[in-house]
């Protein structure tokens, strides 16, 4: 088997659970030690190794690892314990719109992002036009990036970052963001991404966004991965566990699909098929 | 590769934060940009403030209080300005940089950087500002037709150095400690405003009692504000004391980078 592009090796990472901190003296000088009281483990013992071209998808309920994992291959949190490595650069659509000043036009500020994840000012110049025309941005090129709608925000930035010809891509619901055709393009753009052969890391609630895109998923539950498998095995399972109200969710949604196939529904109320679980009704965070 | 295990070697972050090199210029370069984009004077205020500064300590100083004549060297406005300068670099880099890893959090969350890149950028977008600030400098020195000293070749660029030396520990050291004590923030400011009077920039050391006189010695800024000055007023170069200034600059660059690599990874779940 080829060397795998992601390996996380036994990862843990410890959080506060409250706001009051262990004294500086002691984290500078004393190393580190076990959990003490009012902490927990946000991930616990994770291991796995990725191959080049995977798709993955990892699911979970709220605040029990998905985010801290992901944040953990991107490089921008570093493990308590094990380690993280990652052969390979990572385009993270993560918080997409963090490397964008509002006081600049929308045309530095693609070079600027592009330029802080790395990407050649020739580079830039060259796909300079396909982002502009991605994002559908042609009339405000020149406009202050902070005179920009919100979607339009996610737009560029989305564009940006996914022209990034980085081997490993990271999606954590940014796609929650943006009008229907956004999304839709969005998807199309991740497909051409994923044929290319990239690695795809992606965080959903949305079981058709899973099982479109992903063919391996990991189930982590109270920051332990309790599941790596075949996607609708851990989709499934997920969902089994997570009790009445999702499955509930499930089966409407089942039932919704079907009888939009069978013609009975307008498309008025097809909205409701993938972007609706993202905002979960399950509110409960643990930290 | 990236391997994210916490064990780095300062060797391999060097190496990282060379790796970065282009990334930063751009930083810097954007911190620049931003800050000329939206006000109409631009490049005026760079200067005008350290200017507007000087002009009414000189004021205060060479007209309110004529009688025993003004406290430091003579043009007074060009010592002041001489001091004032590098003062203002310090002040601002010591105070953004305290607030350097808060204030870029969200580019902090999007990117993989080498973390010592954001406080390394406020160093040197100020040290830019320095720069861009010393025609007023000249202009002045041309003004009074003050001669300067050929070691000024040597002193400024070293001065230089050792500022952004001093500077980087300092904000490497205190961007971290100011995420996990936010209070610190505070201290700080006020830490700078006393520290302006305890360090000689509106006056010169000459004319103080000599026993106190071994606190400006032992202070790295006020050695370092020294040798700021000994290209245009010569008798304030003493290599002892710049290598004095030298030892605690680097002694202090080590710890703050030993403290900011120690609670990294903390901080980082903190932004």
């Amino acid at each position: 088997m080829a060397e795998p592009i992601i390996s996380v090796q036994d990862v843990s990472v410890r959080f506060h659970r409250s706001r009051r901190h262990r004294s500086i003296r002691d984290l500078v000088f004393r190393g580190e030690g076990g959990v003490r009281a009012g902490e927990f483990w946000g991930l616990r013992h994770v291991s796995f190794d990725v191959q080049p071209g995977e798709a993955i998808g990892v699911v979970g309920r709220n605040g029990q690892g998905k985010s801290t994992l992901l944040k953990t291959i991107a490089g921008v949190l570093i493990p308590d314990e094990g380690r993280a490595v990652i052969n390979g650069g990572v385009a993270p659509l993560i918080e997409i719109t963090g490397g964008f000043v509002g006081d600049l036009t929308v045309r530095d500020n693609i070079y600027l992002a592009a330029g802080l994840h790395g990407m050649k000012k020739k580079q830039i110049k060259a796909s300079f036009d396909d982002i502009v025309e991605f994002a559908e941005i042609e009339k405000f090129v020149d406009t202050p990036y902070k005179h920009l709608s919100s979607g339009m925000k996610v737009r560029v930035a989305f564009s940006v970052v996914s022209r990034l010809d980085e081997p490993i891509m990271l999606v954590d619901e940014v796609l929650a963001v943006g009008d229907r055709a956004f999304r839709e393009k969005c998807f199309e753009r991740i497909d051409e991404m994923l044929a290319d052969g990239r690695t795809l890391f992606m965080v959903s609630h949305s079981e058709a966004n899973l099982t479109r895109f992903c063919s391996r998923g990991l189930y982590l539950r109270e920051g332990k991965l309790i599941k790596d498998g075949p996607i609708d095995k851990v989709v499934e399972d997920y969902f089994s566990d997570s009790g009445n109200e999702a499955a509930l969710r499930r089966r409407h949604e089942r039932r919704m699909r079907r009888m939009r196939n069978l013609g009975l529904l307008n498309d008025g109320d097809r909205d409701e098929d993938d972007d609706d679980d993202d905002g979960q009704t399950e509110g409960r965070r643990v930290g | 590769m990236v391997d994210s295990s916490y064990t780095r070697s300062p060797w391999a972050r060097t190496r990282a934060i060379w790796g970065a090199r282009k990334i930063f210029f751009l930083l810097v370069r954007r911190d620049l940009k931003v800050r000329y984009a939206d006000s109409v004077l631009g490049y005026v205020w760079t200067v005008l403030d350290p200017l507007l500064m000087s002009l009414v300590y000189w004021a205060v100083f060479s007209m309110l209080f004529m009688r025993d004549g003004v406290p430091g060297d003579d043009p007074y406005i060009v010592f002041l300005l001489a001091g004032m300068l590098p003062w203002q670099w310090f002040n601002s880099t010591v105070s953004q940089g305290a607030k350097a890893l808060r204030s870029s959090s969200r580019l902090i969350r999007s990117t993989n950087l080498p973390r010592e890149i954001w406080v390394l950028r406020v160093v040197a977008s100020n040290a830019a500002e320095y720069v861009f600030a010393l025609p007023v400098l000249a202009g002045f020195l041309i003004a009074f037709q003050v001669p300067i000293h050929w070691n000024m070749l040597v002193t400024l660029p070293l001065a230089f150095l050792l500022m952004c030396v001093l500077l980087s520990g300092i904000g490497l050291a205190l961007s971290v400690l100011t995420v996990l004590v936010p209070d610190l923030n505070r201290i700080v400011a006020i830490f700078l405003r006393l520290f302006f009077y305890a360090s000689p920039v509106l006056y010169s050391t000459t004319r103080l009692p000599e026993e106190i006189r071994w606190v400006y010695v032992a202070n790295p800024v006020s050695d370092l504000l020294q040798l700021f000055r000994a290209g245009i007023f010569p008798h304030y170069l003493n290599w002892l004391h710049v290598g004095y200034a030298a030892a605690v600059s680097v002694l202090v660059l080590a710890l703050g980078w030993w403290v900011f690599a120690r609670l990294e990874r903390t901080v980082l779940k903190e932004l």
